[in-house]
């Protein structure tokens, strides 16, 4: 009873977290959509009807389906509705329904991520060695090369790889997409920055391991070797690396905007940035909201994998 | 050749530094060893030489003899490191200090122990359950009633303080070695649960097997009984049987450690007289927390020069009372009245853990200072005080972190009594002072209010200190109070 | 026994003992980051006054210059003086991150004790606001306020300082009321201290490192983003010298001049390592 409501406890405070995110969304693009300069209907019917056939009919139309003649507040309150209810509306530029975009562009989104999430994974078992040999010369170097990375913006990460494996070695293409081929570059770029984070964590979290009074004491009642580091070194060095996933979720969705920008991938992220430039607010809405949610949803499963592994946390094994 | 393990002439330095000085001990079975000493005093040092974990950069010289039955003596400082290591556990098992961290926070008890024998024993693992489960047993660890999960199910931060050192000594026994190190075992232990794991450690002892135990304890030291050495200062000062050194010991510090305990206090003259003044009264006081009522309805009128205590077990709301009796904190019935004239700066209050009641990032003087500034006492005044309290003035120049604590806990006073306070409450003031440093605050404080015609209200669990100190006593139990 | 005794100052084995221990945490790391620091934000702040050249005149005879010649680090592909912009587009770079970290700490950290002090209803509200903002990760909550005017300094510095401030909040929160529990604040007042000296004393001094090393970091972050918002075409646009859109605009030119994308990247690169460095390795 009480690991039940420990877990609700998780779940209601994950749902409430999607509410924030639809909430806040939601709101600044009501506000956005208001704040542009022109007619809300006459963009509206644009995008609905492309501009030849746009009329003042058209708009007028649209004002009545839509409420725009309606007081601001009564507005806002019905734009929420329709979030409730996962209507997110047209686009302005394309006039198609955003749920039908987004479809698919998350869709290549979701490859991308899990594709470099699965390369970056390499960077774990590299920070436990360096770890249980603080100080080391691999250690030092894998730090230095760690820093480096991180301090290297992601588009520059990018540009960096594009030149050296596409205009240098030729051997992959530059941008765009189609094959898989065309998703290995971005996802490298990802990669590299979460296995430099997840090397640093998980280096640091094994080195606290070994300098606490657990370990020292499973050292001193003769435990040695492998058989310590697996038995009191893994688990306890996992606790923090898995909390710390939370941060490299916050990464990997930046990320997944940025690169598939530079990479002229065709994901949800580029799609956003596109929407931005185009002033296509519910395309914003919607991607920001599909991006948004997905965060959630990893925080979750991160949650529950912290409990699994921490019996402090009061999960069950 | 019987088991013994033979100390002859260790000292340890860190650089240049020495940190102990020459020492020779003979550990044998049947006659448990207590190294009794201060924080600092190298105690600790000293079993870590022994276990081959001295900390990097620290160099022991000297020998240590280990003679195990039917086999040549090894000298243990010049055995390889891997060899000394192979020794751990096998041979030398050592109990951590605050087991309750050193417990792997990830696996119940039961596989902790389990693990010895199937790793270090190399059992199969349907015997390890067993045995495991047999130790845990043995130590007194199993269920009295039917409890959901088992304790040997539990994970360590589901057990008491008192259960985990058990846990930490079914570990040795399963790993079978015969030399017991006990590094502070009692250490954030109450007393109940202190007799305790005296006893278990001396039913361990009894057996063909070493015990030498590091504490600061007077009365853990003389209920192990056997052979009691005292160190300060790096130095060995004597080594006798315990029951003699208790009652004649021969180096003038021993003899100051041994009158420092609250219950060898020399009874004191009592100097307060009814006069009928009155200072503060508690009229029918309440407090609940938690639901739960620490007292009610209660009573109470501190007077110019008197000492009050209120003492009781932990958790009954001692330091609460104190608190509402100062102001800090609101009743929930009744009120506290205070005599015409008395300021809330004539209130002041010294706290259980001296360092925590400093600044940590500005230097004594630097807070002096400030204090100066605000309420404009001479330089003379505060150089007369300090001398009084016997206190250097370079102390001033230092951190808090970086003086004894009961240098620390005088330093407070000297802050203080700066405001010319007429109630001091002394929260738990000299609990975590060792004897001597406790002894010389108490006397300093009896005296003050002798003088100074200064209340003092203590709040203390150690019935000893209250029955030498108090002239009036509250004593509060879990629920009610009898006063 | 008396008790009048001066006692000599204690001789600290304690100390002695963590001295041989653990040797002092060598700081080479952060002296580096603030030697780098000095001189990058040397050459952005005082770089633009120094050089006389007009990093937007267009001078397309001289298109693609070389090295050495009598720009220095030669020209872009529309004759405009590399070493010029450069400059302006640290300066740009680097005043830009410093007054979105302004606009960041100074709130969050004022917010932080305010809530940690007053407890109740407000540190609740503060608190739930920022779970709101953290419930959004950072740069699409940026791209968000951008969206009300792309290409604008206004809502760039905003929307990162929105982002950026929780961090602070939420430290200076957590800091102050572990501190303000301390027993010595309340030994401080009951010595008869008000709250100012309590704040500028004890409080202020003790959160200042943990500050000094978070907005480090936090600058470090603001000036990635401000020129991965520009490279992907939201931030600050072209023909304003900026770091970010600069390595963008000359990527096409890069077979006949490499060192036009390499010089931008270096810049960034050595901003950001300095800062990095100096905050000494945070992992967020």
């Amino acid at each position: 009873m009480l690991r039940s409501s420990l877990w609700g406890t998780v779940l209601l405070g994950r749902a409430l977290q999607a509410v924030l995110v639809s909430l806040l969304v939601g709101s600044l693009c009501f506000a956005l959509m208001h704040s542009l300069p022109g007619d809300p209907a006459m963009r509206i019917a644009a995008g609905r009807y492309g501009p030849d056939a746009m009329s003042l009919q058209a708009a007028e139309s649209v004002r009545q389906e839509l409420g725009l003649e309606q007081p601001l507040l009564q507005q806002y309150g019905r734009a929420l509705w329709q979030l409730a209810q996962f209507d997110l509306g047209h686009s302005l530029v394309t006039g198609r329904p955003i749920l039908e975009e987004l479809q698919v562009q998350l869709g290549h989104s979701l490859w991308l991520a899990l594709a470099s999430l699965l390369l970056s994974l390499l960077g774990i078992p590299l920070g436990i060695i360096a770890g249980a040999r603080a100080g080391g010369w691999l250690d030092r170097g894998s730090q230095a090369l760690a820093i480096g990375v991180r301090a290297l913006p992601p588009f520059v990460l990018g540009l960096l790889l594009m030149w050296l494996f596409s205009i240098q070695l030729g051997w992959l293409p530059p941008a765009g997409f189609g094959s898989w081929q065309h998703l290995l570059l971005p996802a490298l770029t990802l990669a590299l920055g979460l296995a430099a984070l997840s090397c640093r964590v998980s280096r640091d979290a094994m080195a606290e391991v070994q300098q606490s009074a657990y370990f020292t004491f499973a050292r001193h009642k003769g435990l040695r070797g492998l058989t310590l580091i697996q038995r009191h070194g893994l688990r306890n060095a996992a606790i923090p690396v898995v909390a710390y996933l939370g941060v490299q979720a916050v990464y990997l969705i930046e990320g997944v905007v940025v690169v598939e920008s530079i990479f002229a991938y065709p994901g949800i992220g580029h799609a956003m940035v596109h929407a931005i430039i185009a002033r296509d607010v519910p395309m914003v809405q919607g991607t920001v909201l599909t991006l948004g949610l997905l965060f959630v949803l990893i925080n979750l499963l991160i949650d529950a994998a912290c409990r699994w592994i921490d019996p402090r946390q009061g999960g069950t094994r | 050749m019987s088991l013994s393990l033979r100390i002859e002439h260790l000292s340890i330095r860190a650089g240049l530094t020495l940190l102990v000085r020459d020492i020779s001990l003979t550990l044998t079975a049947g006659t448990p060893l207590t190294l009794l000493g201060e924080s600092g005093s190298g105690k600790s040092l000293v079993m870590h030489a022994i276990m081959g974990s001295l900390p990097d950069g620290l160099q022991a010289h000297g020998q240590i003899w280990l003679q195990l039955p039917g086999q040549p003596a090894q000298e243990l400082l010049r055995l390889p490191a891997a060899q000394r290591q192979a020794l751990w556990g096998r041979t030398l098992a050592l109990l951590p200090q605050e087991p309750w961290l050193a417990l792997d926070p990830t696996m119940t008890v039961r596989q902790q122990v389990q693990e010895v024998h199937q790793q270090v024993r190399g059992l199969s693992a349907a015997q390890a359950r067993q045995q495991a489960l047999d130790n845990l047993q043995n130590v007194a660890l199993h269920d009295a009633v039917v409890s959901q999960p088992p304790v040997a199910e539990r994970y360590p931060f589901q057990l008491s303080g008192g259960m985990c050192q058990r846990v930490a000594i079914a570990m040795a026994d399963a790993a079978g070695g015969q030399v017991l190190l006990a590094d502070e075992p009692t250490k954030g232990l109450d007393e109940a649960l202190r007799d305790s794991v005296a006893q278990q450690l001396l039913r361990e002892a009894a057996g063909q097997r070493l015990l030498l135990t590091i504490t600061h304890d007077l009365q853990l030291a003389q209920q192990l009984g056997g052979v009691i050495g005292v160190m300060r200062g790096g130095e060995l000062l004597e080594v006798t049987q315990a029951q003699q050194l208790l009652q004649q010991p021969r180096h003038d510090y021993s003899r100051r450690l041994l009158q420092a305990d609250p219950g060898r206090w020399p009874v004191r003259q009592p100097s307060w007289t009814d006069t009928g003044g009155q200072l503060l009264e508690g009229r029918g006081l309440s407090k609940y927390m938690g639901g739960r009522c620490l007292f009610s309805g209660l009573h109470l009128r501190l007077q110019p020069g008197q000492i009050t205590a209120i003492t009781g077990p932990s958790g009954c709301g001692k330091t609460t009372l104190g608190n509402i009796l100062l102001g800090l904190l609101p009743a929930d019935q009744g009120q506290v009245i205070r005599t015409s004239g008395l300021t809330s700066l004539q209130l002041q209050k010294l706290y259980q853990d001296p360092p925590s009641a400093f600044a940590p990032h500005l230097t004594l003087a630097q807070g002096f200072n400030d204090l100066q500034r605000r309420h404009g006492f001479s330089d003379k005044e505060l150089a007369v005080l300090l001398e009084r309290l016997g206190l250097h003035p370079s102390l001033l120049q230092r951190l808090p972190a970086a003086i004894s604590g009961g240098e620390l806990q005088r330093m407070a006073l000297a802050r203080a009594l700066l405001l010319k306070p007429r109630l001091l409450l002394a929260d738990e003031a000299t609990s975590r002072l060792d004897p001597v440093s406790q002894q010389q605050v108490m006397l300093l404080l009896g005296d003050l209010c002798a003088e100074q015609g200064l209340a003092l209200l203590l709040v203390s669990h150690d019935q000893a200190l209250v029955a030498r100190m108090a002239d009036q006593v509250v004593s509060l139990e879990a629920h009610g109070v009898t006063a | 026994m008396n008790s009048t005794v001066v006692t000599s100052p204690t001789t600290d084995i304690h100390a002695a003992l963590a001295q041989a221990a653990r040797p002092q945490p060598s700081r080479w790391a952060q002296r580096l980051g603030w030697g780098l620091l000095l001189v990058v934000s040397g050459f952005a702040l005082l770089g633009p006054w120094l050089i006389s050249a007009d990093p937007d005149r267009q001078d397309l005879l001289n298109a693609l210059a070389p090295f050495g010649g009598h720009d220095w680090l030669g020209t872009d592909p529309y004759g405009r003086s590399m070493l010029a912009r450069l400059a302006h587009g640290a300066q740009l770079s680097f005043l830009l991150a410093l007054l979105t970290t302004l606009m960041a700490v100074v709130p969050g950290v004022l917010l932080g004790i305010v809530a940690a002090w007053r407890g109740g209803w407000l540190e609740k509200a503060l608190v739930a606001l920022a779970d709101m903002i953290m419930a959004l990760p950072g740069l699409l909550l940026v791209l968000l306020v951008i969206a009300f005017a792309p290409g604008h300094f206004i809502p760039l510095c905003l929307g990162l300082a929105l982002a950026l401030w929780v961090e602070f909040f939420r430290i200076s929160r957590a800091r102050s009321a572990v501190i303000l529990q301390q027993p010595y604040i309340e030994a401080t007042r009951m010595l008869g201290f008000g709250p100012g000296y309590i704040l500028r004393r004890l409080l202020l001094p003790a959160l200042a490192p943990t500050l000094l090393t978070l907005a480090s970091f936090a600058m470090s972050t603001a000036i990635i983003g401000i020129s991965t918002l520009s490279a992907i075409s939201v931030g600050v646009r072209p023909p304003t010298a900026e770091l970010g859109s600069m390595i963008v605009e000359l990527l096409p030119y890069y077979a006949e001049a490499p060192a036009l994308v390499l010089l931008p990247s270096l810049l960034i690169f050595l901003l950001v390592l300095a800062l990095q460095l100096i905050s000494g390795g945070r992992k967020s």
